[in-house]
């Protein structure tokens, strides 16, 4: 649908005007219905979902445009999700057969289809919207405040809901220079792991010489854990154009690029068709606005590769090379992509712009911390209840958000720890809960507040196998371009392999120690020299587990096989002679009305015993 | 022009030159294994790490990329920085274990052995330090092998791990390799250059000036050993017989000898 | 008939030639014949001017490049860190040793290509794995078995397997 001449917005009322004709568009009588198409939420049928209320609608007439579909709540765990107005009904875990009850209970009845609410799991308490949920409830919700609400692929649901103001403020009210200072004013730090403040990034890429300069969105997040960015780009993609926008304005650039991850198509697709809109609203293109200001965006895609995550990484990909990340004594501000002064920031940063413009940079500053304002969106996953997308001030302690927020360890099981930062991060145990989140604190106890990623483990956790997992990771993707990152992690991961598998040393440990200090001071880039972070942070809060697996060949997690060993329950057992059968060792003895006993000296660990009990008489101990 | 203090030696550099200049200006030897004067440096080996004085802190840096730009203060002897340099080179003996110029390298820098064991599965004895594939590219111009993979598997290979068809077997690589890893043997009898590892085989080179078949092999090493960054120079030289590349270095009059590069 | 250069110098004017783009040429490329074929990157390569070399480190760089023909369906398991908790190694194991396919790597019947990867980012889905495009969320060693059971084998083959 293109822009008819006479809508074209030029000016901050003629972003008012079109506001209000979209917004009296909406039906009379206040019926919607939202259904949730992100990822996690299509992954179990949404869109299905979305189709049988879009029939619904049209054969009772009632207008279809009342059903839309939107971008991820980010509570994927409780998906689909569908929200009915009026009255904001959060309906969770909807599935096809109830499309027609919620439809015609709910939309034509306005009645409340009780089985379908969020119950709290210790309370059994209903809630019937959002707000009461608690996951809800304690978020501040800034940059996912349209997520959820409008539908992505709609520039006109954006503009409805005060979308582009920002850009048209600061085209027709603002210098660049006036721009640049309220994004330094309002103390932004870029929220892709690193934190640079980023109005001073914006101001060095502004004042370096060289033409063109671009603009760069960081669309690769490659945290395993961590979906922020997915989330804001498949449910409010013009938020991150109309940041890109007004900062290419501030730094003077006129051609932007938002690098996506390959394993992220719905993103693309939004983030691709919210492009073609931007630039029939003429919002992108040449003249924008009728101004001297010329600006477009392009997409590449990841080819699959998490350094590329690492801005010069990233920055080589665009070039048409292998992501291998190079030195940063002269910054990339200066001399990036094609060796020309490039701004490069996170989706989420970029998100938060058109906000800091509209609000004021005082508003911005006055949520979070001295040195960290704003709110910030974790991604709250792992052993806890509620699983999902969580956007909460700077400053909030850890507990808040995994108790309070996230519901607490899933099961009934204890807490162990939270693995934060990704595997750039260290993991934080019970002790540090109360630790307020922001970008220094976290850094002070080992680990980093990364992108967002927070994963939260419980007492069957090996953190031993999780420092081996981590660092099986990263040797995987390490480009292998430098001999501390390529040759140290190969040598880590051997060592960890050693130590999970009951081979390993006394001195094990201290080698690793030692390796992570020669990475952190010798590799070229920072996927190398926080490498060690994960294997840091689990000796320096969980010596105790290592020095089993080595002096012991012990696994206290019962997690490494062959480092624990199984026991028959004698109270449960019902002397089946299953798991005598299937024993390859024979190291089983018993009868029929005879309790079953393992021969510890026979048993092999291979766990066959356990896997074939029908009366879950077998425990590891 | 900046001002390097280096180990408490102090020198002038120009603007942009490194901190491997200024210690070579300042009598200072630095250990380089990836670093060549007719290439520009990737830094990729890490073994020339240095600390740089930050004020209140320090940071380790590489001396053969990083440009001086202001009065610096640089540590090539501290603890730290020795440390730094042992631990890489650890890491290399381990992943070459049968180069004589590692070795030879290691014990020069003080670091008889190697903790470690060798765990990588390919390529062993190359240390990934890509002059070959550089030298391939940039100077020669033929790019013929290059990286494939990454990581610890990362490996240099033609495309495709076929014979190399863009080799003109001149045998740059194995001259600048400085593990000592590529080898080339010349087939008289076929008249083919085979270089392993890459498994390239091409036909002896034709001069271009006299068109005699010849093997530039044993030129290169020499040739490149003499030209710093006259690249034009040296993809001529490398293209001449033995006779004509004499007749052409006397025809433009003797240029004073220049000092060849002990990197190794 | 589309021929090989053609297919090529049409994807390259797509993009207009420029080598920034070569990434995404590459995807195309792929996308359009199933995996990488020789004869293509070399006509690529000269289209842009580039050395194959560069061809060849950027296809064997990225993890999603293929340069063999993949399978009839294409099977991705997220072993990203959630996964990995909820005992995504335990169904890639059961997947590889049931199938013989190794990661990145097609089943000897061609059946499926199956490629591990680092989080597709639904980690509420926790293990998730992804057939031809569709998502399966909790999957065990069983459950997943038992969907690439039923895995058709007679799917209509990609345009590329033509050529082996």
């Amino acid at each position: 649908m293109t822009a008819p001449r006479g809508r074209r917005l030029l000016a901050p009322a003629d972003v008012a005007r079109c506001r209000e004709e979209l917004n009296s568009r909406h039906s009379p009588s206040g019926r919607r219905v939202r259904v949730c198409i992100g990822t996690g939420c299509a992954a179990k049928g949404s869109r299905r979902v979305y189709e049988l209320f879009a029939e619904a609608a049209k054969e009772t007439g009632a207008e279809v445009s009342a059903v839309t579909c939107v971008g991820c709540h980010g509570f994927c765990e409780r998906g689909p999700i569908v929200v009915v107005q009026p009255g904001d009904i959060f309906y969770q875990r909807v599935e096809e057969p109830d499309v027609a009850e919620i439809f015609r209970e709910t939309v034509l009845g306005g009645r409340v289809v009780e089985r379908l609410l969020y119950e709290d799991p210790v309370t059994a308490a209903k809630a019937r919207t959002a707000g009461e949920i608690p996951f809800y409830r304690v978020q501040q919700r800034v940059v996912l405040a349209q997520n959820g609400v409008i539908d992505p692929r709609s520039i006109e649901e954006y503009i409805a809901a005060g979308g582009y103001s920002a850009l048209v403020k600061v085209l027709t009210g603002m210098t660049p220079e006036e721009t640049l200072r309220e994004v330094e004013r309002s103390g932004l730090r870029g929220r892709g792991g690193g934190g640079f403040p980023t109005g001073r990034k914006w101001r060095s890429c502004r004042d370096a010489h060289g033409e063109p300069k671009y603009v760069i969105c960081n669309g690769d997040e490659g945290d395993p854990g961590a979906f922020m960015d997915r989330s804001i780009m498949e449910g409010n993609p013009h938020a991150v154009l109309e940041g890109m926008i007004i900062g290419a304005y501030a730094i003077g650039s006129s051609q932007g690029y938002i690098y996506v991850r390959n394993e992220y198509p719905l993103a693309v697709e939004h983030l691709k068709e919210a492009i073609r809109q931007g630039r029939e609203w003429e919002l992108l293109g040449e003249s924008i606005l009728g101004t001297e200001f010329s600006f477009d965006v392009r997409i590449n895609r990841g080819g699959g590769a998490f350094v590329c995550g690492e801005s010069t990484a990233l920055m080589a990909s665009l070039e048409g090379r292998p992501g291998e990340p190079r030195a940063k004594y002269v910054h990339t501000v200066e001399c990036g992509l094609w060796d020309r002064p490039t701004n490069l920031n996170n989706v989420e940063t970029w998100a938060n712009v058109p906000a800091i413009i509209n609000r004021g940079s005082e508003w911005f500053a006055s949520t979070g911390t001295e040195r960290s304002k704003g709110t910030k969106v974790f991604s709250l996953v792992g052993q806890v209840v509620n699983t999902g997308l969580v956007e909460v001030p700077m400053g909030i302690t850890l507990r808040r958000i995994i108790e309070e927020i996230g519901g607490g360890v899933k099961g009934g099981k204890a807490f162990k720890a939270v693995q934060t930062g990704g595997p750039s991060g260290g993991c934080i145990p019970a002790q540090y809960l109360d630790t307020p989140v922001d970008f220094d604190e976290l850094t002070k106890l080992g680990s980093m507040m990364g992108s967002g990623g927070m994963i939260v483990m419980d007492e069957d956790t090996c953190m031993v196998g999780m420092a081996r997992y981590f660092l099986n990771f990263l040797r995987d993707e390490s480009c292998g371009k430098c001999t501390p990152c390529r040759e140290g992690l190969a040598q880590m991961v051997f060592i960890l392999d050693r130590i999970t598998h009951g081979e390993g040393q006394p001195g094990d440990v201290e080698r690793l120690a030692d390796l992570g200090v020669l990475l952190e001071g010798a590799a070229l880039c920072a996927l190398g020299k926080s490498a060690a972070n994960p294997v840091m942070s689990t000796v320096r809060y969980f010596r105790d587990e290592y020095d089993a697996h080595i002096l012991e060949r012990r696994c206290p997690a019962k997690k490494c096989r062959g480092l624990f060993r199984y026991r028959i329950v004698a109270e449960a057992c019902k002397a089946c002679g299953i798991c005598l059968k299937n024993c390859p060792a024979e190291a089983i003895t018993g009868q029929k009305k005879v309790v079953h006993v393992i021969d510890q000296g026979k048993c092999t660990l291979c766990g066959a015993c356990l896997d074939k009990c029908p009366f879950d008489a077998v425990v590891k101990v | 022009m900046p001002m390097v203090t280096i180990d408490d030696v102090r020198v002038e550099v120009d603007e942009g030159a490194t901190i491997l200049d200024a210690a070579g200006k300042a009598g200072i030897w630095i250990p380089t294994l990836c670093h060549h004067p007719c290439l520009p440096s990737a830094a990729t080996c890490r073994l020339c790490m240095v600390e740089l004085d930050r004020g209140n802190w320090k940071q380790l840096v590489t001396a053969c990329n990083y440009p001086v730009r202001r009065d610096i203060v640089v540590s090539v002897s501290s603890d730290k920085a020795v440390r730094t340099r042992r631990g890489v080179m650890e890491l290399l003996l381990a992943r070459a274990p049968e180069s004589r110029p590692l070795r030879d390298l290691a014990r020069r820098m003080g670091v008889e052995g190697t903790p470690y064991p060798t765990v990588s599965q390919t390529l062993r004895d190359c240390i990934l330090c890509g002059l070959c594939t550089r030298v391939c590219e940039w100077v020669l111009r033929r790019a013929a092998i290059g990286f494939a993979g990454r990581g610890p598997s990362r490996a240099v290979s033609a495309p495709f791990r076929q014979p190399a068809e863009a080799c003109i077997a001149c045998g740059a690589c194995a001259a600048i390799c400085p593990v000592g890893t590529i080898q080339v043997r010349v087939h008289q009898d076929t008249g083919e250059v085979e270089i392993s590892p890459f498994k390239a085989r091409a036909k002896f080179q034709t001069c271009s000036e006299c068109g005699a078949r010849m093997v530039s092999v044993p030129v290169t090493q020499e040739v490149m050993r003499k030209v710093k960054n006259e690249w034009e120079k040296l993809r001529r030289l490398v293209g001449l017989c033995p006779r004509c590349r004499r007749k052409e270095t006397a025809a433009r009059g003797r240029t004073p000898a220049e000092q060849p590069q002990q990197t190794r | 008939m589309m021929t090989e250069d053609n297919r090529v110098d049409e994807i390259a004017r797509r993009y207009d030639g420029e080598i920034g783009m070569l990434i995404p040429m590459m995807q195309d490329l792929q996308a359009e014949c199933g995996y990488l074929p020789l004869r293509e990157l070399r006509r690529l390569a000269e289209r842009l001017g580039l050395p194959l070399s560069r061809l060849y480190a950027v296809a064997t760089f990225y993890s999603s490049f293929r340069l063999a023909p993949k399978g009839r369906h294409e099977v991705t398991l997220c072993v990203g860190t959630v996964c990995y908790l909820k005992g995504a190694a335990g169904v890639s194991e059961r997947i590889r040793a049931e199938f013989q396919v190794e990661a990145g790597g097609t089943t000897p019947d061609g059946l499926f290509s199956f490629q591990p990867v680092n989080c597709v980012g639904a980690c509420a889905l926790a293990p998730v794995m992804i057939v031809n495009g569709k998502y399966y969320g909790g999957m065990t060693a069983d459950s997943a078995m038992e969907i690439l059971r039923k895995l058709p084998a007679d799917a209509a083959p990609v345009e590329g397997e033509a050529r082996t």
